[in-house]
């Protein structure tokens, strides 16, 4: 049996004050009392250090809502709201739950625990539209948390051959395609902004430590280690890099870069079959990805290239999940408009496009693109992807609020070429100069938490092994179809609200 | 009939939250006491003796709905010293499920034990779910008078003893360690008052539940703590816990430090050693095996009548089936949405089906299987409110089981802290020495005992107005319900 693969998390905590959902006003008609201090567990209320007779201005940031203090105040001195900046982190998608909950995971490492049940809406679009299954009574499940029993989350990267031929002598005779395998189902991709020095350096040593790959542009990577007089071989971390090479030329760099990595990745086009061999002929041994956006044609796409022999495919949307595939939909008013599917729905398309042509054990899929949460990693899975690649949760837990003040900023100055230079919007937590070894901690203890909370969806299921989950959509409740079994029976037909 | 005295039981806070805010400008006042002369509802008080207008007690405030009343305090004070706000209060606490308005609506029915109306004391704005799903009300009452309506139901529908509850609906399982003592004895006698039941939930039967024996279900769950030859005896209710909603299919751990002597003693643990309780029963796996407990239950307890509690995957169905022959009485499916202890908030989201799909579900599995008539069928997580309640009967339960909604009631925000430092922060999760003082057991009991009536009031409303004089006619009545379909809205 091999080592049980473990992450240590260790407490980490932020740099900044993070952005708390509350703020509490004490008011001028306080007399110093000091209930809300002992109502508070969380110490928001405290004296001040330099005069004990009054009490200091509250530390919002550690308020959890509780109302306590509010209501033992006896002269109804405390206010609370919701903070201002909260609503404003992230977006739609990247929701402030998302990033603070994301946060908290890479401070401290564990599973976001709440109590009083669930407090989110019914249900929503995307992964927000289907549950994950158990197991009850019947079949056993297993206890992989607190690690009675293990639940492995390897999988395996590369073609899986159907079948294996032996020669006279016992001897594999088939040619075996070289095979990666990684201690879970999540490596990283390259991130959409904030590719400095550092947050390359803190994702690699956090790579490095869990086993896992990261996706890297090579003309960036090999830069900012240059600057920094080291090169990437030096680093000891070129064992877990995937460089995104978008066109292969004869450079002597590039044919390097796959001969020494396990893993490269080239980008689709016309000719990407032809880059293919080529990097198959430099460097047999490495395992040549393809990077195939979700748009129209995608499962044609993927079958002609499984086909053709590539071994994996790396699947991407845009960062909100969002596919480059439209479809016609109707609104009520019978209009018609068209809109991205998401990326769950085209991950089982095509997944389901290639077991139905008995191909799919024949290539990897990797699947990127708004995965948030670590639900979002069981549930891309079940919908057939055998990994997945995560990029902002990354970024996110290097304290970044996604507040796109610097992606904004690069446009501006990109449209203000030849007038006066514009005073640089500064990242608010200063992205630039966090410390690579805190940074891999906080990544570490991400990934820690996430992989924790794949346990637990597996052992529900009772599944032992992360690779059985890959298409089991019978392990999904999608509320299209339950709808249908339940309220169709239930409801004669929908009513509209007047 | 049972009817247990209403009494008011106010806030135990000083300053209830409250929707609006009745602000007075202490500049401006001369404590003239015309506002306390005029308010009806007390918010105004100048205590005899002082001279000075106590501060308003806003709670109490009915809004600007008041502006057309003679005795609107705004414009009776002489001086423009009051004004009406809605509070920052409000504007913050509630979520979708639990909306700022069923919070506080479960306050105020806890406090004065009256029925609310109006939509936004009886749904969410989950989007989904019971928040979508209406009564189809007919236009004309049969003119039914409230006291030929009966709300009882019959737990058992198998042989055996017969054991009825006046109310459809009885407290789900909270273990001694989750909750304090003093919440488990308040629940328990709010649930002796209005002839129903309350649950130990996983943790030990606790001495001082003694003398409410007739009116608590004790657990038997996979870790077997506290399960006791004695305890079984004592019941009329053995409660096996297959799964709970709010963590389908994940085990259950305490923590060493909370393993406090009393703790440990009930749970016949070592002291300060962390307890892990298992999913699923390590010896059952499948009906046969299923069917041993329950005969080992009803060896030990031959009166004693047996409810399986199960989370809701999607094969509930054939969960209930198997339960219906391993012998039990009640299948009490327990939703994903529900739940009062900590649970990890992806299971709490993701693992397993909501409530509103799994009643119909296996009611109607079980009426295909012919067998719906022996089965009292129980729904728990994620009713908040009666209507919930009615709903979940209407979709084809026989009761439901509440938690959440009883926390509410003795004053829980919903921050969700259950866990974490030192424990609940309002008393209430928590057996810490010093918080738990906090919920005093008469008090708790008689928000509990007023929640209850308005709950039934609430229920024997909507059967009024269906012309039932009993709830065991709103069973599966598809037919009183109608799903809006938001998504189509004009």
């Amino acid at each position: 049996m091999p080592k049980k693969y473990s992450i240590d998390v260790t407490p980490t905590p932020p740099r900044y004050p993070p952005v708390g959902k509350f703020e509490i006003e004490r008011g001028e008609n306080c007399i110093n009392c000091g209930r809300c201090a002992i109502a508070c567990l969380y110490d928001v209320h405290k004296r001040q250090e330099e005069d004990p007779r009054c009490m200091a201005e509250p530390v919002d940031y550690r308020c959890k809502g509780c109302f306590s203090c509010i209501q033992e105040c006896p002269r109804e001195a405390l206010a609370i709201r919701e903070n201002k900046e909260y609503p404003k982190l992230g977006d739609s998608y990247w929701t402030p739950e998302i990033i603070s909950s994301n946060w908290y995971q890479a401070e401290t490492g564990k599973i976001p625990v709440s109590g009083a049940g669930y407090r989110g809406p019914f249900s929503g679009e995307g992964f927000d539209s289907m549950w994950t299954d158990m197991s009850e009574i019947v079949r056993p499940t297993r206890d992989g948390i607190h690690g009675r029993e293990y639940i492995s989350t390897v999988v395996e990267i590369g073609r899986k051959l159907p079948a294996i031929k032996f020669d006279a002598i016992g001897e594999i005779a088939s040619p075996t395609p070289p095979a990666l395998s990684i201690p879970l189902p999540i490596i990283f991709n390259t991130p959409p902004f904030g590719r400095y020095g550092n947050v390359y350096e803190a994702m690699a040593k956090a790579a490095s430590y869990l086993g896992t790959f990261m996706i890297v542009d090579p003309d960036e990577w090999f830069k900012s280690e240059e600057n920094r007089e080291g090169g990437i071989g030096n680093r000891g971390h070129t064992s877990h890099l995937i460089p995104h090479i978008s066109h292969l030329t004869p450079h002597t760099f590039e044919a390097d870069l796959i001969k020494t990595c396990k893993m490269v990745e080239l980008e689709y086009e016309e000719d990407v079959l032809g880059m293919v061999n080529e990097a198959k002929k430099l460097s047999p041994g490495t395992i040549v990805s393809v990077r195939v956006p979700f748009g129209d044609n995608v499962e044609k796409i993927v079958e002609e290239l499984t086909y053709a022999g590539v071994e994996v495919i790396h699947l991407y949307a845009d960062v909100n999940g969002q596919t480059f595939k439209k479809s016609l939909i109707k609104n009520a008013s019978q209009q018609t408009f068209r809109k991205s599917l998401f990326i769950k729905d085209m991950t089982l398309n095509v997944h389901r496009h290639l077991v139905d042509l008995k191909i799919r054990d024949e290539v990897t899929l990797i699947v990127s693109g708004g995965i948030a949460m670590a639900e979002h990693v069981a549930k891309s899975i079940v919908c057939g992807a055998d990994l997945t690649a995560i990029d902002l949760p990354l970024l996110i837990a290097l304290e970044c609020r996604y507040c796109k003040e610097c992606l904004n900023n690069q446009t501006f100055k990109k449209s203000l070429i030849g007038n006066a230079p514009q005073a640089p919007q500064s990242c608010p937590i200063e992205l630039k100069n966090a410390n690579p070894e805190w940074g891999a901690k906080r990544i570490i203890n991400l990934i820690g938490a996430w992989r924790n909370q794949l346990l637990e969806v597996l052992g529900a299921m009772g599944l032992r092994e992360v690779r059985r989950l890959r298409g089991e959509v019978g392990r999904a409740i999608f509320i299209e179809e339950i709808e249908k079994e339940t309220f169709d029976k239930v409801f004669v037909s929908p009513q509209y609200i007047k | 009939m049972i009817s247990p005295a209403i009494k008011i039981a106010s806030s135990r806070f000083p300053n209830e939250i409250s929707e609006i805010e009745v602000k007075r400008d202490v500049s401006k006042c001369i404590n003239c006491g015309t506002c306390a002369k005029v308010c009806p509802f007390g918010v105004h008080e100048r205590k005899t003796g002082y001279n000075r207008v106590s501060k308003p007690l806003s709670y109490l405030c009915i809004g600007t709905s008041c502006e057309d009343n003679p005795f609107y305090c705004v414009n009776r004070c002489p001086r423009n010293a009051l004004s009406l706000d809605i509070s920052s209060e409000y504007s913050t606490i509630g979520d979708y499920r639990w909306t700022r308005d069923l919070i506080i609506g479960t306050w105020k029915q806890a406090e004065t034990g009256m029925p609310l109306k109006g939509r936004r004391y009886e749904i969410g704005n989950s989007g989904g779910g019971f928040d979508r799903i209406f009564f189809n009300f007919p236009k004309d009452e049969d003119g039914i008078e409230d006291e030929d309506i009966s709300t009882g139901i019959e737990l058992n529908r198998r042989k055996g003893k017969k054991i009825s509850i006046e109310v459809p609906f009885y407290g789900g399982g909270m273990s001694f360690g989750s909750v304090s003592l003093s919440v488990m004895l308040a629940r328990a006698k709010a649930a002796r008052a209005w002839g129903t039941f309350t649950c130990t939930g996983e943790g030990g039967y606790p001495e001082k539940l003694k003398e409410y024996d007739d009116n608590v279900i004790t657990q038997v769950a996979t870790g077997l703590f506290g399960v006791m030859e004695d305890t079984i005896q004592r019941v009329k209710i053995v409660e096996f816990k297959y799964a709970q909603g709010a963590k389908p299919g994940l085990g259950g751990h305490l923590l060493g430090d909370k393993v406090t002597p009393e703790v440990a003693r009930m749970r016949e643990a070592v002291l300060g050693s962390s307890l892990f309780s298992p999913f699923p029963f390590h010896s059952v796996y499948s009906v046969e095996d299923h069917k041993k407990h329950v005969d080992w239950i009803k060896e030990i307890n031959p009166d004693a009548i047996v409810s399986v509690k199960v989370s809701t995957p999607t094969d509930v169905d054939m969960v209930a089936v198997g339960s219906y022959y391993a012998g039990a009485n009640i299948i009490h499916l327990d939703g994903s949405y529900g739940g009062t202890g900590a649970a990890p908030d992806i299971a709490k989201k993701n693992i397993a089906m909501p409530i509103e799909y799994a009643i119909p579900k296996v009611h109607e599995f079980l009426k295909e299987q012919g067998m719906r008539d022996k089965m009292t069928l129980i729904a728990s997580g994620g009713i908040r409110t009666a209507h919930d309640a009615a709903k979940a009967i209407a979709l084809g339960a026989d009761g439901v089981v509440i938690g959440t909604a009883e926390l509410v009631a003795l004053g829980c925000v919903r921050c969700g802290n259950c866990e974490s430092g030192r424990g609940c922060p309002r008393g209430i999760a928590t057996t810490d020495p010093e918080l738990s003082r906090a919920v005093d057991v008469e008090w708790g009991a008689q928000r509990l005992i007023n929640l209850y009536a308005a709950w039934r009031s609430e229920i024997v409303e909507v059967l009024r107005r269906f012309g039932m004089r009993s709830v065991k006619e709103l069973v599966g009545r598809y037919d009183c319900l109608c799903y809006v379909d938001i998504t189509r809205r004009k």
